[in-house]
């Protein structure tokens, strides 16, 4: 064999078992996907053709809204949480002559490492409406606001998007807070000599010089609370009633549940093109040039 | 002074709220799993058990065949990431440091996944695996978890590849090395760092994962944790207690896990998120 034969072959060998499996696995599945959403079927028998009523279907259901609004809802509450308080964590602990930062780390590191389905469990005690743990903060604290968090109208998707911020917020927090250690201490000098106060310095530098850590963030959490399904699964199973569905519990319920999985295709074709709306809003607000120190 | 301490206080006050918010609700959990339904949400609620219930966690132990659960997930893991980690290595290599024409439109290919919810695949998959027979095998559920997660891995992988400078090749192509013994003995062990970042990924990725396993495992033999822990649920409910006790036996060991390797799943965090920006 010649070389160039020898190193096609090798080119041949190192690419195709991996472009072979991904597209038989995940990019045929994905245009399936889009095309049953136009299709009436059960998965068994052969799917008849119904054009966009699938989608005109999803227009008029209530759970469909419902679903739409909770995953925003979700998203908010991981990007206020994570994000927000990800950030505030991060720059109190960047600053200079703190003690104990590992245990700090460590102590807001420690849930990540958890099962989704053990913190959901964990949560669903926590809320219980007798003499959960949250319930019972309350009453010690003798507020009159105990209530059913997890069945009540108001309350239910925020307490499970809550449990879900709670679980990951040291993913966010541990990669805000090495973003901002890797700024150089120089850049803040000269602030500091014109005396600016610690949070504005770091709302007029740090902020700014985060933003393609932000831009990673950001979609993590806006993808990963569209996208949110164990945890109702496990805490309310979507209900009572609807109101803690999502647009991936609603494709669950169709598909697998009720087994109309030209429906649930539908959802999920949904949802895809919400995932991809909001990339691509993130990469456009969110500065495109790379930073360089 | 003054001003200092308060300073101070300002800083570590908010600090250790948070951690107060992180770390109590596990706390709570550990001495719950020694009371029973009374204590936890009546007349113990906050503090330690006033005795302790060891028996709660030989009812666990008893009716939670946590060996097996544990088994199922670490192969379902392991699998996962030894082959995600073989193909993306091999498909990286050949899209950062070979020259053939479709070197760059096939990388950003591979980068379909990291932009789609896996949730997508999920209808089809089932019913490619009901007519491949594949369900309820470790298969199953190891087969799209590799697939899904090769975009993150090539994704890291071609970066570092990238970054190596391209005299290593040239001057073991002089010596006569093959293209097989150049990526096995000297790139592969170049990027161990990506390496073991992905790995981190991959595996809590996969020992996590919820929806996927939930439709393709129902055989209780071959179920992964999560859904373990949930068929517990189903079972023992009201024994908040034992329930209680399953919960922190099952966190346990990855919580010392993290604690041996804090410091390596942190770096892994930000290399990855530094190659993504």
């Amino acid at each position: 064999m010649t070389h160039k034969a020898k190193y096609n072959l090798a080119l041949l060998i190192f690419t195709v078992p991996t472009l072979l499996f991904f597209t038989v696995i995940v990019i045929i599945p994905i245009l399936q996907t889009f095309q049953k959403s136009f299709f009436d079927w059960d998965g068994l028998s052969p799917a008849t053709f119904i054009g966009l009523d699938n989608y005109t279907r999803l227009l008029d259901d209530d759970t469909f809204w419902v679903s739409l609004k909770n995953g925003l809802i979700f998203a908010f509450v991981l990007v206020v949480y994570q994000i927000g308080i990800g950030t505030l964590l991060a720059i109190a602990l960047s600053s200079k002559g703190l003690k104990a930062h590992k245990f700090f780390r460590t102590s807001y590191f420690v849930p990540v490492v958890l099962s989704g389905v053990v913190v959901s469990q964990l949560w669903i005690a926590i809320y219980n409406a007798d003499g959960g743990l949250i319930n019972s903060v309350f009453a010690m604290l003798g507020f009159n606001y105990e209530q059913a968090w997890l069945s009540g109208e108001h309350t239910s998707i925020w307490a499970i998007a809550f449990s879900a911020a709670w679980h990951n917020l040291g993913i966010q927090f541990v990669l805000i807070y090495t973003a901002i250690k890797s700024i150089p201490e120089h850049l803040y000098e000269a602030a500091k000599i014109d005396g600016a106060p610690f949070w504005k310095m770091h709302w007029k530098i740090t902020i700014p010089l985060l933003s393609e850590t932000y831009k990673f963030c950001l979609i993590i959490a806006i993808t990963g609370g569209l996208n949110a399904f164990q945890n109702m699964y496990v805490m309310t199973n979507g209900g009572p009633g609807n109101i803690s569905f999502t647009l991936t519990f609603m494709m669950y319920k169709a598909a697998f549940r009720s087994g109309e999985y030209g429906y649930g295709s539908a959802a999920a074709a949904i949802l895809v093109i919400e995932c991809l709306l909001f990339t691509i809003l993130i990469n456009r607000f969110l500065a495109r040039e790379k930073i360089t120190y | 002074m003054l001003k200092r301490l308060t300073s101070r206080a300002l800083v570590y006050g908010p600090l250790s709220f948070f951690v107060l918010i992180s770390l109590y609700p596990l706390i709570w959990l550990l001495f719950y799993s020694f009371k029973n339904n009374e204590e936890i949400f009546s007349t113990n609620v906050f503090g330690i058990p006033k005795n302790w219930r060891f028996e709660n966690y030989n009812n666990a132990f008893g009716a939670f065949d946590l060996l097996a659960y544990f088994k199922n997930s670490l192969i379902v893991s392991i699998g996962t990431v030894v082959f995600t980690c073989i193909l993306a290595l091999m498909f990286s290599y050949a899209a950062a440091r070979m020259r053939w024409r479709f070197a760059n439109a096939s990388r950003i290919y591979m980068t379909v996944g990291m932009f789609i919810p896996m949730q997508i695949i999920l209808i089809p998959l089932l019913i490619m695996e009901r007519t491949m027979h594949l369900q309820n095998s470790y298969l199953a559920v190891i087969v799209p978890y590799v697939a899904f997660q090769l975009s993150f891995a090539t994704i890291i992988f071609y970066a570092f590849f990238r970054s190596l400078p391209y005299e290593i090749e040239e001057s073991a192509a002089i010596d006569g090395a093959s293209v097989y013994t150049i990526f096995f003995r000297i790139m592969v062990p170049l990027v161990k760092p990506a390496i073991a970042s992905v790995s981190i990924f991959v595996f809590l990725f996969s020992w996590n994962e919820f929806l996927i396993a939930l439709i393709m495992i129902s055989d209780n033999a071959l179920k992964t944790l999560p859904l373990g822990l949930l068929y517990f649920q189903t079972q023992f409910g009201s024994d908040w207690g034992a329930m209680g006790a399953v919960m922190v036996i099952s966190t346990v060991p990855t919580i010392l896990v993290y604690l041996l390797f804090s410091e390596q799943i942190e770096k892994a965090l930000s290399v990855s998120s530094a190659v993504k920006g």
